[in-house]
């Protein structure tokens, strides 16, 4: 048995967000902030025995921001169990509460909740209200307190809550006022009878980030090889036993009889026969050694010594390195559960917050990779990269904050078996971040991955980075491999693919007096042509009805369009970098401002690959400044990624473009002047971004940040 | 552990009983230790029971048979927290009805439970729109096929379904179910769900049925399923005795063994509980007359050769008889014989009511108890009567274990309707409750204060949980309809506070009880009267094959085997039947040829 889904709706961070989980190790990743730790909790409120029960009665605060009002509204946490059978006797009592019955007849999966909703009478009072009666829900609504509110268990729902449609039938509609007639549903399951303690059928081990697992160990409560040992002491061989109870009484009768305890017994006893004489003394008194003879107190007395790596010391404990007695402390409690397997509890559930805090990289992923998981389901929260390379992508879930909301999805979802292997070598090869984005570019080659961030920063006065925007080189034109992953029913991020269409710059027909080097050439463009073509036809049919995913092409070439849009300029002036013969040197500048394609294309080129082209963009990066210009697909991509732009980010690339306009001048032009207070309006709100855009036409001609606005509108 | 006993606690044949592995049949003559031996096969049980996930279920007739051995159980010093025990009504409703429900149309949205009081409302106003039916008519009981009408009169038949179709739309358009409907549902689920039998043969290693020969057919097949779904693992242990199966009229009948056999699907053995410890041999020899089960019975009591008196009087005029029961509860109060070992019984409550009144008045000194003497509704699956369990008993030690569990089931009952009962234990509510003072002389003024005011004390505001509060207008709407009848048939001290305190209290003074109301109950002195034609038996069974013998023989087999010592049966004369008639003595009676004495 093993959690396969967890849905929170209107649980903290999350308006509604559903978490898969597979047998075996999970993730769940995402930046700081994005609701891991909430992730735990709300699983911890459903399966923790050691969570305090009072926890368990939500309070205000714990719902939803995002909601407004909460008065009205539900909280639901579900899991979902799957690998549950209605004829293994050990699930009978936990099937008997949360088995969800199908059809014919047999039970595959369970399902438990958490619902913290209106009691009885609200409910009652909303369901007698007419459709659309906002006086009478908002009379009944404004009197709501939080102590009008109840949480119960069910069992065996089959309700989707994250389903926008389901919760309105079921919850109601406060935006429209709307409710059911109904109060009791069937879908959100039976009440949980009061036989069945979910959290006692299941052993559940929550382990917190940064915890002190030394004084864990000095602690007899929570000692995990206590536990282990504990656990074994009932079943000690009392024939293996004997001989050692034996020994352990003669030894304390041959410790009692040494020579030097004698001696101090009898002194003591004459001492007290001295002072408080004959009549006051206690008649019996005697030095007894004391070690124990039953199992469970021997036990108590041992004790674990490890040789961190390859010292020939074993040590206690505490002599450990941090991450040496952490990594003590997970094996013992994984074998905790393998005990516990055997004593036949229904399911073993590990929650690790954070093990980049416990445990160093390598000996996480050894760790995670090589643990036999027949006994436990594992699922821990990360929020590093390293980390989040280890695991298998089908049970990774991310999550991330978009807005004031915070989302989870699963980057697997609907992929066959060879895609999400293509998916997880490229993840596994390149490290990427690309899991954490808040939105991806995705490029081809080192040129563009260079330049690109230097562009928008120089241009846009802010870096890709505050746009949020993460730029992968995929090294090639293979995207789809990658671009798979963001789709709505995977992770719903915009991802932007720019890529050449490698349309030829030069007029491909055979010309009379084509030297062969001239014909090879021009049949080269033609082949590239041709092939750019297919890569756009088959690009655009996979991105096709996603909105999350749009590919963006260069005309010909990243090279040849830059030079194009009109940064002849700074090509040229990067030609004494590239060539030291001054005949060469003026040809090329010449074809590089001649304004035909035909000439600077190639002559570009030429020399992206005489220097090669990484280190061409490199030479070129230097001379990329504030009026360097973007080519027309590379701006489209960055604003189709980074989605709707806030008028704080508007204003603040605005103002960036004012300044650059301003070249220095004080006092400013009164144009500029008036521009700079528009812009400050526009800020606070008072005037709107198609009256800036009109302003900004006016005081800043010809700039390209009106191509931007234009796009933006 | 495995839960041991000794010789002295158990005689071979009741442990013979208790270690059978198979499932079993046991037909336990009377007196012969039949909840004894329940007891503990129950505590033997559950000390072999293998997890913490299974439990171990006993259906009991009646809900304070149920209190009773779990009390006993735990008396052993057995832990009884993997023990369910209660009524196949409790269990339909905790273990199929309420979990799962959701699987039934008629269930799925909710549904309350209403109680016999409300039941009886509601056919009276139904009853209204059909000519010459009255609510007394209205018997029914469900099985698998649908449901049956306990009416003899056939002719009433057309105007009884007509009733009760607008009796089951009433229920369904207001989602409620009455306790036959829990049965009947239960059954469907069962039938239509087949995991639920399964998941439930896994919980349960062993169900329990006492007084089988009480049980009804659709709940031998409820009990069934489970145990076939079970393929062995689960068994099965019906104890009662044929002899007694007085609630044919409501479709109890025992099972015969191989028909259990079969619906059950494992090996039932069957075996007998024959030594009597209870009466005379004269007795045993006297009741062996009414055996219609060819049971066989031992007088094994060490009392077993005392002469008993039997006596049966059939020329006492009806106003003479309260003078003659005077009379009889003086001689033998006079021999030292203690009021509460002396019983009076009648076949019906009607014959009762007069008679106790004025008994009560005749013999001041003495208590006078009877089934229909409780003052309010005693329905167990309401809130407000569990609660009251608390407010009418006294704190002492020996009702403490008692008064603690029932303030266990009132905290979950709040917790279930999502009251937050974080904050509070059993003891704690048991020290709000006796640290209450009310001055209040009426029984329901004096019970609603005391809600208030513990309500009050906890700091639940009950009003607002509608469940509370629909259980509250239930509880005293027919505690106050109960109380006006009552009254009306002259028994106006009924109302006071020492009444009601006296429910719950340890039975005192002279027992007053039907013939059906006195089951499993055992006394010195037995005075039976109203052994009338058409009483013994029931007019209704008069109609039988045999014209009533073999019930009028079940019903002087219970009279004859609650008596330890003395057994007086009357049939008084000139008691008027119709605007005419009188009733004639008992047939069975008059055919008996027996050494009665004369008292």
């Amino acid at each position: 048995m093993h959690i396969s889904k967890l849905t929170l709706v209107n649980y903290r961070n999350f308006a509604n967000a559903d978490f898969h989980f597979e047998k075996g190790v999970n993730t769940v990743i995402g930046e700081n902030g994005s609701g891991k730790s909430n992730v735990l909790r709300a699983l911890r409120l459903l399966l923790d025995d050691n969570m305090v029960r009072a926890s368990r009665r939500l309070d205000a605060e714990d719902f939803h921001r995002g909601l407004g009002s909460w008065k009205g509204h539900w909280i639901i946490i579900g899991v979902e169990f799957q690998e549950v059978s209605q004829d293994e006797a050990i699930q009978a009592l936990f099937i008997h509460g949360t088995g969800v019955g199908q059809p014919e007849g047999l039970v595959e999966r369970a399902t438990y909740n958490l619902i913290f909703r209106p009691n009885k009478q609200i409910r009652m009072n909303l369901a007698a209200l007419d459709s659309s009666d906002f006086d009478g829900m908002n009379a009944i609504l404004d009197q709501v307190t939080i102590d009008d509110y109840e949480t119960v268990f069910t069992g065996r729902s089959t309700a989707d809550f994250s389903d926008p449609q389901t919760y309105m039938r079921i919850v109601g509609d406060v935006e429209n006022a709307t409710f059911s007639n109904e109060i009791e549903f069937p879908e959100i399951g039976a009440r949980i009878p009061g036989t069945l303690s979910i959290t006692k059928e299941v052993s559940f081990t929550f382990i917190q980030a940064l915890r002190d697992v030394v004084s864990e160990f000095y602690n007899n409560r929570t000692n995990p090889l206590l536990t282990l040992l504990k656990s074994k002491s009932g079943q000690i061989d009392q024939e293996q036993f004997q001989p050692i109870v034996e020994r352990a009484q003669q030894m304390n009768a041959e410790i009692e009889n040494l020579d030097d305890v004698r001696k101090v017994h009898e002194d003591i006893v004459e001492t007290i026969h001295g002072a408080a004489g004959q009549t006051y003394s206690p008649s019996l008194l005697a030095i007894k050694s004391d070690l124990p003879d039953e199992a469970d107190l021997l036990f108590q007395s041992l004790k674990l010594f490890v040789g961190e790596f390859d010292e020939s010391h074993e040590g206690k404990i505490q002599e450990l390195s941090l991450g040496g007695a952490n990594l003590i402390f997970l094996t013992l409690k994984l074998l905790e559960f393998k005990y516990q397997h055997e004593r036949q509890a229904l399911a073993n559930f590990l929650l690790i917050e954070e093990p980049e805090a416990h445990l160093h990289t390598h000996v996480q992923k050894t760790l995670f990779d090589r643990i036999g998981y027949e006994g436990a389901q594992i699922i821990y929260t990360t929020h590093s990269t390293h980390i989040s390379e280890v695991s298998n992508i089908s049970s990774v879930n991310i999550v991330g904050r978009n807005g004031t909301t915070c989302e989870a999805f699963q980057p697997s979802t609907g992929l066959t078996p060879e895609k999400i292997g293509n998916l997880q070598r490229y993840l596994d090869a390149v490290r990427s971040n690309l899991l954490f984005a808040k939105s991806v570019v995705l490029v081809e080659g080192d040129a563009e991955e260079i330049l690109i961030p230097v562009m928008v920063k120089k241009v846009l006065g802010v870096s890709l980075d505050e746009l949020g925007i993460s730029l992968i080189n995929i090294g090639s034109t293979g995207f789809t491999n990658v671009s798979v992953l963001f789709h709505q029913t995977r992770v719903r991020r915009r991802c932007a693919i720019i890529t050449d269409l490698d349309a030829a710059f030069m007029n491909l027909e055979p010309q009379p007096d084509d030297s062969p080097d001239v014909v090879n050439y021009r049949a080269k463009l033609r082949r590239a042509q041709v092939s750019g073509a297919g890569r756009k036809a088959s690009l655009d049919a996979h991105s096709a009805g996603n909105p999350w995913l749009q590919p963006f092409y260069a005309p010909h070439t990243f090279e040849v369009d830059f030079v194009a849009c009109g940064n002849s300029e700074k090509v040229a002036d990067s030609v004494d970098d590239v060539y030291s013969d001054p005949a060469t040197r003026v040809t090329s500048i010449a074809e590089l401002k001649s304004g035909d394609p035909a000439q600077f294309g190639k002559r570009v080129l030429t020399m992206a690959n005489h220097e090669g082209k990484g280190w061409f963009a490199i030479l070129l990066g230097k001379r990329i400044d504030e009026r360097t210009t973007i080519p027309e697909y590379i701006r489209k991509a960055i604003i189709f990624a980074h989605g709707s732009f806030s008028t704080e980010l508007m204003f603040s690339i605005l103002k960036h473009r004012l300044a650059v306009n301003n070249q220095g001048w004080n006092p400013m032009p009164p144009v500029l002047h008036a521009f700079s207070q528009r812009l400050n309006e526009y800020r606070s709100g008072e005037i709107e971004f198609n009256a800036i855009s009109e302003e900004a036409r006016v005081a800043l001609p010809d700039d390209q940040i009106l191509a931007f606005l234009w796009d933006l509108a | 552990m495995t839960f041991v006993w000794t010789e002295s606690e158990l005689t071979p044949e009741q442990s013979q009983a208790v270690r059978e592995e198979n499932s079993l049949m046991l037909v336990a003559c009377p007196g012969s230790g039949k909840t004894r031996t329940l007891t503990y096969k129950i505590a033997y049980e559950l000390s072999r029971l293998k997890g913490e996930r299974q439990f171990i279920v006993a259906l009991t007739y009646t809900n304070r048979a149920a209190d009773e051995i779990r009390e006993r159980i735990e008396g052993l010093g057995v832990d009884t927290s993997q023990l369910w025990i209660g009524t196949i009504h409790s269990f339909c409703l905790e273990w199929i009805l309420k979990p799962y429900g959701l699987y039934e149309q008629g269930l799925a949205q909710g549904f309350r439970v209403i109680d016999s009081f409300e039941q009886e409302q509601i056919l009276e106003e139904l009853c209204r729109t059909q000519s010459g039916i009255t609510y007394w008519d209205c018997g029914y009981y469900f099985n698998e096929q649908g449901y049956v009408l306990t009416c003899r009169d056939q002719n009433k038949h057309e105007r009884l379904k007509a009733i009760f179709a607008l009796y089951f739309r009433r229920l369904a358009e207001n989602r409620q179910i009455d306790f036959e409907l829990m049965l009947y549902y239960s059954s469907r689920l069962i039938q239509n769900q087949p995991f639920i039998v399964q998941i439930l043969a896994n919980i349960f290693p062993l169900i329990l049925i006492d007084e089988y020969q009480d049980t009804k057919h659709i709940q031998y097949t409820t009990v069934a399923s489970i145990v076939r779904a079970g393929a062995g693992q689960t068994k099965i242990f019906v104890v009662g005795d044929p002899n007694q199966a007085i609630f044919d009229s409501l479709g109890g009948f025992a099972m015969e063994v191989e028909q259990l056999r079969q619906l059950c699907g494992v090996p039932l053995t069957e075996l007998a509980l024959t030594e009597n410890y209870r009466s005379t041999n004269r007795l045993i020899s006297y009741f062996s007359h009414f055996n219609v089960a060819a049971t066989n019975i031992i007088g094994a009591s060490p009392d077993r050769a005392f002469s008993s008196n039997i006596s049966y009087d059939m020329t006492l005029d009806r106003d003479q008889l309260e003078t003659e029961l005077v009379r009889l509860i003086r001689l033998y109060v006079g021999q030292g014989i203690s009021p509460d070992q002396i019983c009076i019984l009648a076949p019906w409550w009607v014959l009762l009511a007069g008679v106790t009144r004025r008994l009560a008045a005749a013999l001041p000194e003495y208590e006078f108890d009877g089934p229909g003497m409780v003052p309010f509704s005693r329905d167990i699956e309401n809130f407000w009567y569990r609660l009251s369990r608390i407010g009418l008993t006294n704190s002492s030690p020996s009702q403490y274990v008692r008064r603690l569990r029932w303030a266990g089931q009132v905290i979950r009952d709040l917790e279930n309707e999502g009251v937050d009962t974080a904050e509070l234990s059993a003891k704690q509510l048991l020290r709000e409750s006796n640290s209450i003072q009310i001055d209040q002389t009426d029984g329901l003024l004096y019970l609603g204060d005391y809600f208030d005011a513990l309500m009050n004390r906890l700091n639940i505001d009950w009003k607002s949980y509608p469940l509370l509060s629909e259980h509250h207008t239930a509880f005293f709407d027919s505690s106050a309809a109960r109380i006006d009848r009552l009254r009306r048939e002259g028994t106006a001290y009924i109302a006071g506070i020492d009444f009601f305190r006296r429910v719950f209290r340890h039975r005192s003074g002279v027992t007053v009880n039907t013939i059906h109301g006195v089951k499993g109950g055992e006394f010195d002195v037995v005075i039976a009267y109203g052994m009338l034609q058409g009483m013994v038996p029931h007019f209704s069974d008069e109609a039988a094959g045999d014209g009533g013998v073999t019930a009028a023989k079940k019903l002087l087999y219970v009279i004859g085997s609650r008596a330890r010592k003395h057994l007086h049966l009357i049939s008084e004369q000139k008691r008027a039947r119709g605007r005419y008639g009188v009733y004639s003595t008992t047939d069975v009676l008059l055919g008996l040829n027996f050494d009665y004495d004369i008292v």
